[in-house]
Formats: C-alpha cells, sequence, structure tokens
C-alpha cells in the first residue's frame, strides 16, 4: 500500500511522541547491544554485568514512571507506529510489571550466581531480549506484532532452558522447549495467516471489524474458525494451558530455578496479557453481548477448568520442588484463564491483579528453591527437610511464598484469588440477567472447580511446608549438585556455573527473600492501591 | 486460470506435510525441518494474499518470518549440535532422562538405523615429491 504525502507528513508528525511513549523498550534494546559489545574489551572480563544491565532498566522504568500519570489521566496512550502496537495504561502496566521483574530476576541472578562472571553478559543479554519480546505481546495491537513479539520472547527462553549447558537435564528442557515451541509458532503462524487472509489485514481492529460482520450474520466459516482456533493454541503454549503444557514440568526441572522464575512470570505475564487484549478487542467490536462469550469463551472456560484441575493433580504426586511449582505454575495459568474467560472489565482488572501478586509470590518460591540448591545441592523435597533449623528466615520467606500460593489471607495470594473468583460469579449472574442460563450456569460450575481446586492445593504446598518446618534435617552433605534422572549417564560433569555450599547466596539471598515475603504481605494486607490500578488500567481496552 | 484458492492450497499441503513430518519424524533435524516447512507453507498464504489484494503488507510479513525463521533454526541447530557431541546421535528418543516419576520412557519399537561409523580424514596419497623438495622434507625430518 504506497503512503500518499498526507499520511507521510502525519506519520512523521507524531512519530517523536510515539518514540518517546517506546522508549522503555529502545532503552532495553539498547542495553543488549551494549551488552554484547562490552564483551570485546578485556577490562571487562572479570566483571559481572548482571549490575551493568540493571542501570539501563532502572532508568527505563523511570521513564516509565514519569508517563505514568499521562497514561493513567487518559492524555498519552493509544496506537503507536501506524497502528502496529497499542501503548495504552493496559500495556503501560505490563511494561511496568516485566521491567520490575526483569530487574528482581538480574538481582537474583547475581545474588545466587547463576551467571558467574563470564557468563553474566549472555545471561543478561537473553533475559532483556526476552523481556523486550514479552513487553512487545504486551502491547502487540497487529497479528504481525503478535507473531514478532511471540518469537522475540520464545527465542531467549529457549536458550536460557539450556543455560547450564555441562548439564544434561539442562540440555533435555533446551531441546524439549525449542521443538514444542517450534512447532506451536509454526501453528500459531499459520492461524495468523488464515486470519489475515479472511479480514484483509492483520490489526485488531480490521480482526475485530470482521469478527463483528460474521456474529451479525452469525456465519462462522472453516477459514476463520480453524484459524482462531490455532492463534489461541500458539497462546495456550506460551500460557501452558492444557493440553498444550507438556513442555512446562520438564523445561523447568531441567533449567536453573532462576530461569524457571522467569519462565513462570514474565512468560506467563506476556502472555496473559496479549490473550486479554485480544478476545476483549473482538469482544468489544461484537454488538451481541453472548457471541464471544457463547463461542471462543466456552472454549476457554473448559481449558480453565481443566488446566487448573490438572495441574494441581499432577502437583500432589511430585518430589522434585521445581518440577512441583511447574505444575503450579500450570495451575495458576488456569485461574488467570478463569478471570480471561469472563470476558468482562472486572476479569481482566482480575486477571491483572492475580499476576502483579504473583509476581512476588513465584519469584519467592523459585528464590526459595535456589537457596535450598545454594545449601544444599538438590532440590528435591528431601533437601527441604530441616529447613527451618539450618536457615530459618529462609524457612519463614518459604512458608509467606507457599501460603499465597494456596490462597490464604492475609497474603496477595489471597487477594488475587478472591478477585478472580468475584469476577467469575458476578460474570455469571450477568449472564443469568441476560437469560442466558447455560453461561450462567457454566460460570457458577468454574467456580466451584476454582474453589475445590485450591483446597487440593493445599496438599502438595503444605506438604513441602511440613518438610522444611516439622521434619528433621537429614544428612546432607553439600556435593556437586545433580539433578534427578542424571547420574550413571553422567560421569563426568562439566564445570558448573553453580556455586554449592554454606556460602554461597548468603545474607544477600535471604535479605532478597524476606524483602519478597514483606512485598508479598504488604500487598496483600493494603491490596486498594493495586486494585484501584488495575481497574483504571482495564478501562483502555475495548469491551464492556 | 490459477486462483488464490491455488496458491493457499499449496500452502496448506506444506504445512500439513511439516505438521505430519514434525509428529511422526525421530531425527532432530528432520523434526526441525519439519517444523521449518509449515513456516514456508505461512509465506506462500501471505504471499498469494499479498498479490491478491494488491498489498505489499504479504509481503513484509513475509520477510519478518523468513528472518525469525532463521533465527530460530540458527538457534536450534546450534542445540543440536551440541547435543549430538554429547550423545553421538540425533534420535530425539534418547532424550527422556527428565519425565514424570514412575513413567517408564517410551521406546521405540523400531530401532532407527545404525549411523555410519565416523569417517576419519584420511590423508590422500601422496605422489612422488619433486627432488628438491624431497632433499628439503629428509632434513627436516633428520632435524
Amino acid at each position: 500500500m504506497p503512503v500518499s504525502a498526507e499520511q507521510y507528513t502525519s506519520l512523521r508528525a507524531v512519530l517523536g511522541d510515539h518514540l518517546m511513549l517506546f522508549a522503555p523498550e529502545v532503552i532495553v534494546a539498547g542495553t543488549v547491544c551494549v551488552l554484547l559489545l562490552l564483551r570485546l574489551f578485556k577490562a571487562f572480563d572479570k566483571l559481572h554485568l548482571n549490575p551493568v544491565a540493571a542501570g539501563p532498566l532502572v532508568v527505563a522504568l523511570f521513564l516509565l514512571g514519569t508517563q505514568w500519570s499521562a497514561y493513567f489521566d487518559g492524555s498519552a496512550g493509544a496506537t503507536a507506529f501506524s497502528g502496529l502496537i497499542r501503548l495504552d495504561p493496559f500495556a503501560a502496566f505490563l511494561r511496568g510489571l516485566l521491567l520490575v521483574f526483569a530487574l528482581l530476576a538480574l538481582v537474583l541472578g547475581r545474588i545466587t550466581g547463576l551467571p558467574d562472571a563470564a557468563d553474566s553478559a549472555d545471561y543478561a543479554t537473553l533475559l532483556l531480549g526476552g523481556t523486550l519480546g514479552m513487553m512487545l505481546m504486551a502491547s502487540a495491537n497487529h497479528l504481525l506484532m503478535v507473531f514478532l513479539g511471540m518469537e522475540m520472547a520464545s527465542l531467549p527462553c529457549y536458550a536460557l532452558a539450556g543455560f547450564l549447558k555441562g548439564r544434561r537435564a539442562g540440555s533435555e528442557a533446551a531441546l524439549k522447549y525449542v521443538l514444542y515451541g517450534a512447532a506451536a509458532s509454526g501453528v500459531a503462524l499459520y492461524g495468523i495467516s488464515l486470519l489475515t487472509i479472511k479480514f484483509g489485514g492483520g490489526s485488531f481492529e480490521a480482526v475485530a471489524k470482521g469478527y463483528a460482520d460474521l456474529a451479525r450474520t452469525s456465519s462462522l466459516d472453516a477459514i476463520t474458525a480453524a484459524g482462531t482456533l490455532m492463534l489461541l493454541v500458539g497462546f495456550a503454549f506460551k500460557l501452558s494451558a492444557v493440553p498444550f503444557h507438556f513442555w512446562c514440568p520438564d523445561v523447568f526441572e531441567g533449567a536453573a530455578a532462576e530461569v524457571g522464575a522467569f519462565l513462570s512470570v514474565a512468560s506467563k505475564a506476556a502472555a496473559v496479557g496479549l490473550t486479554v487484549r485480544f478476545l476483549m478487542t473482538v469482544h468489544g467490536a461484537c454488538a451481541d453481548v453472548t457471541f464471544v462469550p457463547k463461542t471462543v469463551g466456552v472454549g476457554v472456560m473448559v481449558v480453565a477448568a481443566l488446566t487448573a484441575t490438572l495441574g494441581n493433580l499432577a502437583a500432589l504426586a511430585q518430589t522434585n520442588l521445581k518440577r512441583m511449582l511447574a505444575y503450579s505454575t500450570i495451575a495458576h495459568a488456569g485461574y488467570m484463564l478463569m478471570a480471561v474467560a469472563t470476558f468482562t472489565s472486572d476479569g481482566a482488572a482480575a486477571a491483572l491483579f492475580y499476576l502483579a501478586g504473583y509476581l512476588p509470590t513465584n519469584l519467592g518460591a523459585f528464590a526459595a528453591v535456589a537457596a535450598v540448591r545454594t545449601a544444599t545441592g538438590g532440590e528435591t523435597l528431601d533437601h527441604c527437610r530441616g529447613l527451618a533449623k539450618r536457615s530459618p528466615a529462609t524457612a519463614v520467606a518459604l512458608t509467606v511464598f507457599l501460603l499465597s500460593l494456596l490462597g490464604l489471607p492475609p497474603l496477595v495470594g489471597f487477594a488475587g484469588k478472591f478477585q478472580v473468583f468475584e469476577s467469575v460469579y458476578s460474570a455469571g449472574q450477568s449472564f443469568g440477567r441476560l437469560g442466558s442460563t447455560t453461561l450462567e450456569g457454566g460460570f457458577y460450575a468454574l467456580l466451584a472447580v476454582g474453589v475445590v481446586n485450591t483446597v487440593v492445593s493445599a496438599g502438595y504446598y503444605l506438604r513441602v511446608l511440613k518438610a522444611a518446618v516439622l521434619d528433621d534435617s537429614p544428612d546432607l552433605t553439600p556435593r556437586p549438585p545433580l539433578q534427578s534422572g542424571e547420574g550413571e549417564k553422567n560421569q563426568n560433569p562439566l564445570p558448573s556455573p553453580l556455586r554449592v555450599g554454606e556460602g554461597a547466596g548468603g545474607w544477600g539471598l535471604t535479605a532478597f527473600l524476606l524483602l519478597l515475603a514483606v512485598a508479598v504481605l504488604v500487598l496483600g494486607l493494603a491490596w486498594n492501591p493495586l486494585l484501584a490500578l488495575t481497574s483504571k488500567a482495564v478501562e483502555s481496552l475495548p469491551g464492556r | 486460470m490459477i486462483s488464490l484458492w491455488h496458491f493457499l492450497g499449496v500452502g496448506a499441503i506444506l504445512f500439513g506435510l511439516g505438521l505430519v513430518g514434525f509428529l511422526t519424524r525421530r531425527n532432530l533435524i528432520t523434526m526441525f525441518l519439519s517444523a521449518e516447512m509449515m513456516l514456508q507453507g505461512v509465506v506462500i498464504n501471505l504471499l498469494a494474499f499479498g498479490s491478491h489484494h494488491g498489498s505489499l503488507g504479504g509481503q513484509a510479513f513475509g520477510l519478518f518470518i523468513v528472518t525469525v525463521a532463521a533465527c530460530e533454526a540458527g538457534l536450534a541447530l546450534a542445540l543440536f549440535l551440541m547435543l549430538y557431541k554429547r550423545g553421538r546421535s540425533l534420535d530425539s528418543g534418547d532424550w527422556q532422562t527428565v519425565r514424570e516419576v514412575g513413567v517408564p520412557p517410551a521406546v521405540d519399537t523400531v530401532p532407527l538405523p545404525a549411523p555410519p561409523p565416523d569417517d576419519h580424514p584420511t590423508l590422500p596419497v601422496p605422489g612422488r615429491l619433486p627432488e628438491q623438495a624431497e632433499v628439503r622434507f629428509q632434513e627436516v625430518t633428520r632435524a
């Protein structure tokens, strides 16, 4: 499509404004380039580059903070770069969340020494590259950006999963992730191409308009149905929703705990943001309020119920802490999908709130696993036994994180679950008022599934707590870390960057854990500010 | 007359072949090639769409896909090379040490054909050295 002279002038005029709003991403991208170049200089060989990478992230967060009020009073924020992305309060919230998480992940990596000084440039580059892709996913407003964001987020994650190069399990994790991811992105892309062909363009507005036309004439043809389904398969892969969750436990078990935290929190936040934006845009364009909930919505409800149930049931049987947390991640994706399935702004706000609470909680849980690993060299339930006697502060923090994941008041996990269940209940009520008894019953059933699942999840969270607090410490002499399934096949492990022993991590890790635990507690006690923020952030979403 | 639907048909066939190949093959490189073939089906779709609507959007999209596919292939092939150095095998079935507790590994009934033995490079049979060079060669070896 040739650009006319007026279009060119108008694009030139707003380019500066858009670049200002886009500055956090530009800074992250620039940092990636600088980190790669720093390795050329001998002076930086011995320097740990995580703090170097953290500096620009603080600047990016500060820039986002200066634009914050402009976003939330409505004077800034709309589509940018000729409609490819949408920088609105919803995106600003998620981008802030992702930047905060990247900062915390860099700090955690520096404390636990997952990347040693020699590897720190690679680690920080991959982490920031993944964050950049996730920020694009959160603000994508065009199917091209959806694809680019998903790939930019996935590729660094593949490499991060195999970051422990000497470990057989790490390589296996990367292999499974890369193969599954390549196929999933192929399927999602085919769906994108079908939708682009069908609707004559990839922007969310064009796609939503196309769906609205279909809804008016109630003629859902095979191409649209197949395209939508395939695109949603790609989203489900990123969300690790059943039945596309098979990569998740294996990847989490093989990858280091710090990487697991990145995959479970940041990747999930971006995927939830993308799913919510896409589905809400489509829903907002359809004149019939029940069209999307009755078609896609039912599918999302079923997937959400299955995801939460299967995640919780499978987690009950796990002995490896990381594998257990992987299944817990799947279960939490199910809870978030329950909020997404309501197709209300309350539900979207609940999903955002849940994500904001999930960030310190799950990062803390993975950091606690990393603390257990640095102290004992293993990550199973047995290594957790007697944690309270060995390291009381870690045990206290772990208790807070696990109880928050379980959803006990006064922790933030309870607040998040409350929001989600409340939005599901009110969605059921409002569909009941609209006369759609099937949807009403469906939402009440979803609510019941969610509550039962919360009770089931107590089984495995409390089992870890019992091991950590009540059980006696077995004889654990620090030894080189071996992961499950390793052993006889891997007699000669390559030098691993992981430090093991009492001194590793030290007070820094304890302080980090306690800080996150305090954050979980404070957010759980005073959730009004966050609630106000999330409900304001979703106002920019099209929808009702 | 070749219409848009013919192009879409070719794209769908490529995508389907890729999907089937990905699901049935065991060689890592073949699996990944199949995944890439799925992407090529998408590119054909988008190019056909672009020429059908007379817009450059489809071609731009296609360029992005080719670029991203190259990145993905670079990363995946580097990983496969690393795995091959560890296990001297490209069979994806060799990689199941990480799995559910208590679940036996999946065993394929038909074993992969054994890879040919490593060909160590052998030096070509040297011809007769020229007189001068032979003398120098002997001097060098004596020293």
